[in-house]
């Protein structure tokens, strides 16, 4: 919101320095984004009249003048009268007029934000011109370059151009998020009003705000007939037209250009600048028809038809959808209503007659129609801002008075005031010294609340502890007590709020567990080398198929700006992998990478029939110079899996075999589509799945580049957190020392290695328990001869000792070869 | 593929052992023994060149099948035993070097700003990754289609759920969740980090994708001025030194007043520099007292009780203490950025 400190000035004394002011604003009203100082721009420039002009002899185009400046711009060289000489080339220069000057040493207004130029003395064609005459161009109001700008004020020679035409301002952009509930904010009658407060102030509107004079109409005068049907009466509550018969439209004086120019609104003519410097003033958008070439006589309000077509001001055509609010006459569409008007009943310089509009739009409707047509016009800002309709006939009204003051006219019409819902008069709000004071941490008294309110023209009745507010009809923002009291505690100054701790009792804050758990797995993997990344929770297209995942079950994004951006993932580990390759690229030879996240499911949700939130740590590990010899990756992600698993106290994990990956349970469906199945596992943990491990699919190897060497791991983070060990496990230090020795057992490739340890777990367990041992069994080696295929030997190392005594080799060889017959018989694997 | 030609024969060895050595392995094609077959070629008599020359032919075929498959993956796919510690045949599995391990700077953050809220008494919740309209706006006082929903701008899914555009999604379920405590006295304090989204372009100071810290304080009596204290004591604990703070009016729908929280820059004491933009404040926080609406929404009345809540980004709280350039480099996976942080 551009609020001109001039504009403001029209209503209400401020004395602040401009820095002061606009840091007040900052604290007590919104955030100010920039601050120009436009009168900057005119330094220099002063009012003159030129008092000759002759043909410059060798230029037919060019005139010599003599200026009369009143002698105020010092150092400059000048006749004998004290006129200065000036060449111009503009064809409107004539004897008497007044123009601005700008003299050497002052810089051109319309190229101070880009390449400033400074005029100087300079010869054209033999004829010494000092400075220039400036264009409306030059002077920044429009783009009209064809003459000099004729100033239409009486003024004094020697003025200053700027504050000829307030152009001695500030503007003060203030972010329009601040008062997004504040439609009174959107004119500089409301931003003067809260200017006064803040300054300290009491603000009083003027009377023509608070107290209309209605435009009527005087039959005898001859009238213009006019209707209005409102379709809408929702939409529209409010719909109220007159109409204006004989202007005479122009361009508008040039105060009032000036005026539109510095907030950036660009002048047009008389009628429609009218109507933008009121809503501009008040908040309240207007709009002007032709009367004459609207279709009988007739405003329509009502909704587009699909397909309909509106030709809008500006000549874009835009095609209409079946719910917008439009304004028609009695051939069709000529408007769309609350945003923008239509070009067939534009106002222009032939216009005569005229149709004034001043209404309510629903702010939702206004909202949706903007976004959908791209169409956020000023008009459409404010409706979005549900201005009040208890102030249209007060807008109306000053409207038509200006319109008529600046080009001229009579009214031709009752004035039209289509209100179908009456909206109940003044409210008020009732509420209590103490509620406030409570809310804010403050201690003042009625008395002073009153004050603050009543600066800003909320009149309250103040008895004992209670306060009643009325609300004044532009404050649509004010209904609970609440409101009251951001206005108090804002008008008193928040820096007047002392602060203080709250006091709570002693008992001790739940503790997150799951983000204890969650750092509890960081600083695990922080003792393994992997770095913690976090990747986006969404994914495209592509990723979802080369991952072997259905995207049907993703949630897919529909308004996504970028395309890599399509659904939310099914699984972390295609976003991890996808990580893999630019690093490898960056010269990273090894990583293991992770991330807790969290993946969405379709069909998967919680109880509260919200998609169900599934927490999981992705792992992935690659390395590019492994070679043959390391062995597959799968074993570094399988020794990582068994290091948390052991570091957590989560056992016993097995691994089984990953079959087909349909047949899974759907909460890791997705997950499994992305391994290779040869190579890859369910983790188990006490026969409920807890992960997946495995070698990504040979698919995802292609489309991301992966080295040879890379596994991955899947784990669900609440089931790991739900079966972590509250404390691991103790075995009293023995006093005997224990007997060691290895053991190679021959089997059948096709035994795995998990119904080898099974066997010699319970064969040891239930063997040493019988003789009153302990043992500890731990692998050693797993190894295949290149001449034979059908056989592999694994080596194992068992510790055995007695709580009570000293182990003799005796027995321990007695166990031996007792293990080897069993070996024999139960699996078939011989000692080696 | 075999080649009669012993000349030949001896080369397509030579050529295999290359390739196999070779970085680049298209240059291959330009390898001595290829050249030689060539220049052997011209020497020959008319009646071998025929011969001689199908076989080269052959063998620069057998070259390009080589390079087709050395550019695809060399990918072990024999079945594997899944129960097994180490491979056949290989050492045991290692993980890397200690030095290796890196943590995301920003759940560094976060869990700092956890711990001294924890220790302030708050306990936490995480937020959600996608949420519905209840949640995200209406519990929290938007009405439907109303233009303060401009400001978020938000992902959305086919069947209208929202990836959440700010933390203040849970503040409804965190009400409701503490309802029991606050009628037994407790005050409901809670700190709620999460990741949020917003649908815009990315560049160097924006993301889709961020993390904001949500914190909700309600008891009776709870005032404005409660609201100051507890961030400006949760502010100067952060970054150890005493700061000014001061609150400036916002709009939020669901707080009422609202407010920005702005702090002394704790970088250059209010000197001026490039943190703060030379105004010697940053803006850090959008905060308020929650909306009578969003108490009822929750079941709690709010003529009895009365709360704050607050919410801010964690990202470029991280971006300015390190002096990090570009927001990119969070969700960028690179190693090179992320093992900076231990």
């Amino acid at each position: 919101m551009k609020v001109s400190l001039n504009w403001v000035k029209q209503f209400t004394d401020i004395d602040l320095p401009v820095k002061e002011l606009v840091d007040r604003i900052g604290r007590q009203l919104g955030a100010v984004e920039e601050v120009i100082d436009v009168g900057k721009r005119y330094h220099g420039i002063v009012v003159v009249r030129v008092v000759d002009c002759q043909k410059h002899a060798s230029a037919n185009k060019l005139t010599i003048c003599l200026v009369d400046d009143g002698g105020v711009v010092k150092k400059i060289p000048r006749d004998s009268q004290g006129y200065v000489q000036i060449v111009c080339g503009a064809q409107n220069v004539k004897v008497g007029m007044l123009a601005a000057w700008i003299p050497p040493g002052s810089i051109v207004p319309s190229t101070q934000d880009k390449e400033p130029l400074t005029i100087e003395s300079r010869e054209i064609r033999q004829a010494i011109s000092h400075g220039m005459l400036a264009s409306p161009a030059e002077l920044g109001f429009g783009n009209d370059h064809s003459g000099l700008l004729a100033i239409d004020e009486d003024i004094e020679v020697g003025s200053s151009f700027a504050s000829t035409y307030r152009l001695d301002d500030y503007i003060i952009d203030i972010e329009n998020k601040m008062f997004t509930h504040r439609p009174d904010l959107f004119g500089m009658l409301g931003v003067a009003r809260e200017m006064a407060a803040i300054s300290g102030g009491q603000f009083n509107s003027p009377g023509w705000y608070l107290n209309p004079t209605v435009p009527t109409h005087k039959p005898g005068e001859g009238s213009l007939v006019l209707q209005v049907k409102n379709e809408l009466p929702n939409q529209a509550p409010r719909f109220c037209v007159v109409a204006i018969a004989d202007v005479t439209v122009g361009p508008s004086p040039i105060w009032l250009q000036s005026y539109l120019m510095r907030i950036g609104v660009k002048p047009i003519n008389s009628v429609v600048d009218v109507a933008n410097f009121v809503m501009h003033e008040t908040g309240q958008p207007l709009h002007v028809y032709d009367y004459d070439k609207l279709a009988g006589n007739t405003l329509i309000v009502r909704r587009s038809t699909a397909g309909e077509t509106l030709k809008l001001l500006g000549d874009k055509v835009i095609k209409l959808d079946g719910h917008s609010i439009v304004i028609a006459d009695r051939s069709g569409v000529i408007g769309l209503g609350g945003i923008m008007g239509g070009a067939k009943t534009e106002v222009d310089e032939q216009s005569r007659n005229i149709v004034l509009e001043c209404a309510n739009f629903d702010m939702n409707s206004i909202r949706r129609s903007a976004m959908n047509y791209g169409l956020f016009t000023d008009a459409a800002t404010r409706f979005t801002k549900n201005p009040s309709p208890l102030q249209i006939i007060n807008v109306i009204a000053k409207a038509t008075e200006d319109i008529l003051r600046i080009a001229g006219g009579r009214v031709a019409s009752p004035l039209i005031d289509n209100y179908p819902t009456k909206q109940a008069g003044a409210s008020s709000i009732k509420t209590t010294l103490e509620f406030i004071n409570s809310r804010l941490g403050l201690d003042l008294t009625s008395k002073q609340m009153a004050q603050l309110l009543g600066r800003v023209e909320i009149n309250c009745r103040v008895s004992g502890g209670s306060l009643v507010a009325s609300v004044p009809f532009w404050r649509t923002d004010l209904a609970i007590a609440e409101d009251l009291s951001e206005e108090i505690g804002r008008l008193n100054g928040y820096d007047q709020i002392p602060a203080r701790l709250p006091t709570r009792d002693l008992s001790p804050a739940r503790p997150d567990t799951s983000w204890q758990f969650a750092q509890r797995i960081r600083e695990l993997f922080s003792q393994c080398g992997a770095s913690e990344l976090l990747t986006y929770s969404f994914v495209d297209a592509k990723l979802i198929d080369s991952a072997g995942q259905d995207s049907k079950r993703a949630y897919h994004i529909r308004n996504s700006i970028s395309p890599a951006l399509q659904y939310y993932r099914l699984s972390i580990l295609p976003s991890l992998l996808e990580k893999v390759h630019p690093n490898v690229k960056l010269g990273a030879d090894e990583m293991i990478l992770y991330e807790l996240g969290s993946v969405h499911i379709k069909g998967i949700d919680d109880k509260d029939g919200l998609p169900q939130q599934l927490d999981r740590i992705g792992i992935v590990t690659a390395e590019r110079s492994a070679n043959k010899d390391s062995g597959a990756a799968y074993f570094r992600a399988k020794f990582l899996c068994d290091f948390l698993a052991s570091q957590l106290g989560v056992g016993p994990v097995t691994y089984r075999p990953l079959s087909d990956s349909k047949k899974i349970m759907p909460a890791w469906r997705d997950s499994a589509g992305s391994f290779e199945l040869s190579r890859s596992a369910e983790v188990l943990v006490g026969g409920k799945i807890a992960g997946l491990i495995g070698e990504p699919s040979t698919g995802l190897r292609q489309a991301l580049k992966l080295p040879a060497f890379t596994a991955q791991l899947e784990l669900d983070l609440s089931v790991w957190h739900e079966l972590t060990a509250d404390h691991l496990s103790y075995q009293p230090l023995g006093k005997y020392p224990a007997l060691g020795f290895d053991l190679c057992l021959r089997s059948p490739t096709t035994a795995t290695y998990a119904s080898q340890e099974d066997f010699l777990h319970s064969h040891l367990s239930t063997e040493t328990s019988k003789h009153g041992y302990s043992y500890r069994l731990r692998p050693i080696s797993i190894y295949q001869s290149s001449q034979s295929s059908r056989h592999k030997q694994t080596t194992w190392h068992i510790d055995l000792w007695h709580e009570q005594r000293t182990l003799t080799s005796l027995e321990v060889n007695e166990l031996v070869s007792q293990l080897a017959k069993a070996a024999q018989k139960k699996i078939g694997a011989s000692v080696v | 593929m075999v080649y009669k030609n012993g000349e030949v024969a001896r080369a397509a060895k030579q050529l295999k052992a290359r390739l196999d050595k070779l970085e680049n392995k298209a240059s291959i094609r330009k390898a001595p023994e290829l050249t030689a077959l060539y220049e052997r070629l011209k020497e020959l008599p008319p009646k071998q060149r025929a011969e001689f020359g199908k076989q080269v032919n052959e063998l620069k075929g057998e070259v390009e099948q080589w390079l087709q498959e050395a550019k695809k993956p060399k990918v072990d796919l024999r079945s594997i035993d899944v129960t097994a510690p180490f491979d056949v045949n290989a050492p045991a599995p290692k993980l890397l070097p200690v030095e290796l391990s890196s943590r995301h700077p920003i759940t560094t953050e976060l869990t700092k700003i956890l711990d001294i809220y924890g220790r302030m008494g708050f306990s936490s919740v995480a937020s959600r990754e996608l949420d519905d309209d209840y949640h995200m706006f209406g519990s929290l006082n938007f009405p439907p289609d109303h233009p303060a929903r401009d400001d978020y701008d938000s992902f959305v899914t086919d069947e209208g759920l929202l990836a959440p555009a700010h933390t203040s999604t849970m503040q409804n379920r965190v009400l409701r969740a503490g309802k029991k405590a606050l009628l037994a006295g407790q005050a409901i304090r809670v700190a709620i980090p999460g990741r949020v989204f917003r649908n815009e372009d990315v560049d160097a100071s924006h993301e889709h994708t961020f993390y904001q810290l949500e914190g909700v304080y309600v008891d009776r009596g709870v005032n404005v001025g409660h609201l100051i204290a507890t961030l400006q004591s949760f502010l100067e604990e952060y970054f150890s030194k005493k700061l000014e703070v001061k609150i400036q009016p916002f709009y939020f729908p669901f707080t009422e007043p609202s407010f920005e929280f702005t702090l002394s820059c704790p970088f250059c004491a209010k000197a001026g520099c490039n943190i703060c933009g030379y105004s010697g404040w940053i803006e850090l926080l959008g905060c308020g007292m929650i909306h009578p609406n969003v108490l009822t929404q929750a079941n709690i009345d709010p003529k009895i009780y009365s709360g704050f809540a607050w919410g801010g980004g964690i990202d470029r709280l991280v971006m300015m203490k390190y002096g990090i350039e570009d927001i990119r480099h969070f969700h960028s996976g690179n190693l090179k950025f992320l093992r900076q942080f231990k």
